[in-house]
C-alpha cells in the first residue's frame, strides 16, 4: 500500500468554476490519483513553480489572469512529457490556437465526459489503482 | 441634294449677253443716258479731279461718325487704300467711256461691299454724299453748263447704284447659298457622327436593348443582347420579339404586355421576366419598355431595355446568406459558452452521483434515474455540437474527388426511398471522369441532401422524375438536381436559411448545411423553381489539383 502511495501520479486540476474543479479532484482521487486544485491561471502558474511537479494537467481554457494555453506551456516547460487535458466550450478555436507540441494536448469538449477523461489519463500515465 | 444641284448650276449672275441689248445698255436706255451725258461728264473730269482726294477724305470722315458703317473697316491702312480706290472710281465715273468693261468694274464694287459686309443703306446714303460734292464742283466750275452736267451726274450715279445694288444682291445670294451648302454638309457630318456615337453607346450598354416595330418584330438588337442571348443580329432581325425572347411558359403574359404597349399611346412599363437564350438557358431579366410615337411601318416604336439580373440576384442571395451565417456563427459561439459551462457542471455532478449510488447499493431504479440524466445531458451536448458544426465555418479536408462517384453513391443511398415512393432517379453525367479538389464526404452530404429533398418533394404524389446532371465548365463542375414536383411555395422561399423547412419532420438544417459546405468550397448554390420543374444547381471550383481524369488540360 505504501509503495503504491509513493507511486501515485499527481494531477493538477485548474478550473475557475470551483465546484467543478473540486468535483473532478474528488473523482480522480477516488480513482487513485493525487490531485491538487486551483481556480485561476495565476495560481496554477504559481503552483507549477514549486515541486513536486505534477504528471498531468487538467485545465479549463478560459481562466482568470492566464489562460489554459499559457498554463499548459509553462507546465510542459517544467515536465516535457506532462499529459495535458484542455477542457473548453470552444474546442475548434482552441485546437486552432494550439501549436502542435511534441506531446499532443488533449482538447476535450464541455460538458466533460469524466469516464472519457479517465480512460485517456490511464492511457497516458497508467492506472495507479485497480479501476 | 437640291442645294447641291443648285450650287453646281452656272452662277445666275453670269450675264448672258443677248444679240440685241446688254443689261447695261438697257439700263442706260431707261435713264436716257446718252453720248451727250458722256461728253458732259468727260468735260467735268479735269475740273473735278483736283477735288477727288478731298471728297474721298470727307466721305470716309463721315463714315467714321457711324458705328455700323465704320465697323466694316479693319484699320487705317485699309481706309487709306479704299480712299485711293474711291479716287480711281470717281475718275472712272467721269471717264466718258461707258462700255461693258465699265459695267463689270461697277459690278465688282457691289461684290466688294458684300465681302466687307457693308450694309446697303450706307451704299445709298454715301452715294448722296458724293453726288452733292460732285454737283457742288460742277456748279462752281461750269457755271452755265452746270445743269447739263448735273443731269449726267444724276444718271450715271443712279446707274452706278443700280448696278452695284444688283451685283450686291446676287453676290449675297450666292454667298448665302454657299454657306447653306457648307452648313448642310457639316450638319450631315455631325448627324452621321452623332448616329455613330449613339450606335456605339447602345452597343456599349451593359443592358439588352432591343428595338421593336409596330408589328412586334425586332429591328434593333444591341451587342449586350447578342452576348446574353447568344443570338446574332441576323438571327433575330425581323423575328417576332416575344416568340424569340420569352420562354414558352411566360410567353402569353409577355405577349399580352407587348400587344398592349404596341396598341397604346407612348408610355413606359417594366416587367420582371425571363429570357431564353439560344442555348436554351433561362436568364432573369428586368425589362423597361418605352413606347415612342409611331413613325413609318418599319420604324422602331418600342424600346425594350433589359437588365440581366441573374447573377446579381444570385450573388445578393449568396451575400445575404453569408451574412446570416456569420451572425449565426457569432450567436453560436455565445451559446457554446452559455450552454456548455452549466452542462459541464451538471455532467460532473451526475458522474459523481452515479459513482456514489453505485457504491451505496441504492435501488437500481435510482441509479437508472442518474444514468438517464447523464444520457440526456450527453444528447443535449451533441445537439449543441451539431448546431455549432453547422454554424461555424468548418475546415475542409480536400482531396481529389471524382464527381461521378459521388453521384453514383448518392443514387445508391437514396434508391430504397425512391423505389418506395415510385420515383425514378437517373444520372446524366459525362463519360469522362470529372475530378475536383474537394472534401469528399462533405460533398457527398451535399448531393445526398439535395437528392433526398427532391425525392421527399415528389413522395406525396407517388410518382415523379429526378435527374442528377453533371457538367464541366471552364473553372467549375456544375451539378444540377432537377425534379418535376410541385416546386417551392414561392420562387423566393428562403430554402437555404437555417430552420426553414417545408416538411413537417424537417429540422430545417439540411439545406443550410448544404449551402455552408458549398460556400466553404468556394462554390455557389441556387434554386430555380416553378410548378413542375425545380432545379437545385451548385458549382464546385475545379481547383488547382482537380482536372479531367486524363489530366490533359493540366501541366
Amino acid at each position: 500500500m505504501d509503495a503504491k502511495l509513493d507511486s501515485r501520479s499527481l494531477v493538477l486540476v485548474v478550473d475557475d468554476d470551483a465546484r467543478s474543479a473540486s468535483l473532478v479532484g474528488r473523482l480522480l482521487r477516488a480513482d487513485g490519483y493525487d490531485t491538487e486544485v486551483t481556480t485561476d491561471g495565476a495560481a496554477a502558474l504559481a503552483r507549477l513553480t514549486r515541486g513536486p511537479v505534477p504528471h498531468a494537467l487538467v485545465t479549463d481554457f478560459h481562466l482568470r489572469h492566464a489562460d489554459g494555453l499559457a498554463v499548459s506551456r509553462y507546465a510542459r516547460s517544467r515536465r516535457a512529457e506532462m499529459a495535458v487535458f484542455m477542457v473548453t466550450g470552444h474546442p475548434h478555436a482552441v485546437r486552432a490556437a494550439v501549436e502542435l507540441p511534441d506531446e499532443p494536448i488533449h482538447v476535450l469538449t464541455k460538458p466533460l465526459d469524466y469516464p472519457d477523461l479517465l480512460r485517456r489519463l490511464i492511457a497516458a500515465l497508467g492506472a495507479n489503482v485497480e479501476v | 441634294m437640291q442645294i447641291l444641284r443648285e450650287d453646281a448650276a452656272p452662277a445666275p449672275h453670269t450675264s448672258m449677253p443677248t444679240a440685241r441689248e446688254t443689261r447695261f445698255e438697257e439700263l442706260k436706255r431707261y435713264v436716257r443716258f446718252d453720248d451727250g451725258d458722256a461728253r458732259a461728264l468727260l468735260a467735268l473730269r479735269p475740273l473735278a479731279a483736283p477735288h477727288f482726294v478731298r471728297i474721298a477724305r470727307e466721305f470716309y470722315e463721315r463714315i467714321r461718325e457711324h458705328e455700323d458703317a465704320h465697323s466694316v473697316f479693319t484699320g487705317e491702312e485699309q481706309i487709306e487704300r479704299l480712299q485711293r480706290s474711291m479716287v480711281r472710281w470717281m475718275d472712272r465715273v467721269l471717264s466718258g467711256t461707258y462700255d461693258e468693261a465699265y459695267f463689270e468694274e461697277t459690278r465688282k464694287i457691289g461684290r466688294v461691299h458684300v465681302r466687307v459686309g457693308l450694309a446697303q443703306r450706307y451704299m445709298f446714303t454715301a452715294m448722296a454724299l458724293i453726288r452733292v460734292s460732285l454737283e457742288d464742283v460742277a456748279e462752281r466750275e461750269l457755271r452755265a453748263d452746270a445743269p447739263k452736267a448735273r443731269v449726267a451726274l444724276t444718271r450715271i450715279l443712279d446707274l452706278e447704284l443700280a448696278i452695284m445694288m444688283e451685283s450686291y444682291r446676287e453676290d449675297l445670294a450666292v454667298q448665302v447659298r454657299r454657306r447653306d451648302v457648307v452648313e448642310a454638309q457639316s450638319l450631315r457630318t455631325d448627324l452621321a457622327r452623332a448616329l455613330q456615337l449613339y450606335e456605339a453607346a447602345i452597343d456599349a450598354a451593359p443592358n439588352l436593348i432591343v428595338g421593336v416595330d409596330a408589328s412586334g418584330h425586332i429591328r434593333l438588337f444591341n451587342r449586350a443582347a447578342q452576348t446574353i442571348t447568344g443570338y446574332a443580329l441576323e438571327d433575330v432581325f425581323g423575328a417576332p420579339f416575344v416568340e424569340t425572347m420569352a420562354p414558352s411558359e411566360g410567353r402569353s403574359k409577355a405577349s399580352a404586355l407587348i400587344d398592349a404597349l404596341l396598341a397604346g399611346p407612348p408610355t413606359q412599363a417594366s416587367e420582371e421576366s425571363f429570357v431564353r437564350t439560344r442555348a436554351g438557358k433561362i436568364r432573369d431579366v428586368r425589362w423597361y419598355f418605352t413606347r415612342i410615337p409611331s413613325g413609318g411601318p418599319d420604324d422602331i416604336v418600342l424600346f425594350a431595355n433589359g437588365a440581366d439580373v441573374t447573377n446579381a440576384r444570385a450573388s445578393a442571395r449568396q451575400l445575404h446568406q453569408n451574412e446570416k451565417l456569420a451572425a449565426i456563427g457569432t450567436l453560436a459561439a455565445g451559446l457554446a459558452h452559455e450552454i456548455r459551462n452549466p452542462l459541464n457542471g451538471a455532467h460532473l455532478h451526475v458522474a459523481f452521483l452515479q459513482r456514489a449510488l453505485a457504491k451505496s447499493l441504492a435501488e437500481p431504479d435510482v441509479l437508472e434515474a442518474a444514468n438517464v440524466v447523464s444520457e440526456e445531458i450527453k444528447r443535449l451536448a451533441r445537439l449543441v455540437s451539431e448546431f455549432l458544426d453547422f454554424a461555424r465555418p468548418s475546415l475542409l479536408s480536400k482531396k481529389r474527388v471524382v464527381v461521378q462517384t459521388l453521384v453514383t453513391r448518392a443514387l445508391e443511398l437514396t434508391a430504397p426511398d425512391a423505389a418506395h415512393s415510385g420515383i425514378a432517379v437517373e444520372a446524366d453525367v459525362p463519360p469522362q471522369a470529372l475530378v475536383v479538389h474537394a472534401d469528399g464526404p462533405k460533398l457527398q452530404q451535399v448531393l445526398l441532401n439535395i437528392v433526398q429533398n427532391a425525392i421527399e418533394a415528389l413522395a406525396p404524389s407517388g410518382t415523379g422524375h429526378v435527374v442528377v446532371r453533371v457538367r464541366r465548365q471552364p473553372r467549375d463542375v456544375v451539378v444540377e438536381v432537377e425534379d418535376d414536383g410541385p416546386g417551392l411555395p414561392t420562387p423566393d422561399a428562403p430554402v437555404f436559411d437555417a430552420f426553414f423547412s417545408t416538411k413537417p419532420t424537417g429540422t430545417g438544417l439540411g439545406l443550410a448545411i448544404t449551402h455552408r459546405i458549398v460556400s466553404d468550397h468556394g462554390g455557389a448554390i441556387d434554386v430555380h423553381t416553378r410548378p413542375g420543374r425545380t432545379i437545385f444547381r451548385f458549382t464546385i471550383p475545379i481547383g488547382d489539383e482537380g482536372a479531367d481524369s486524363d489530366g490533359g488540360e493540366h501541366e
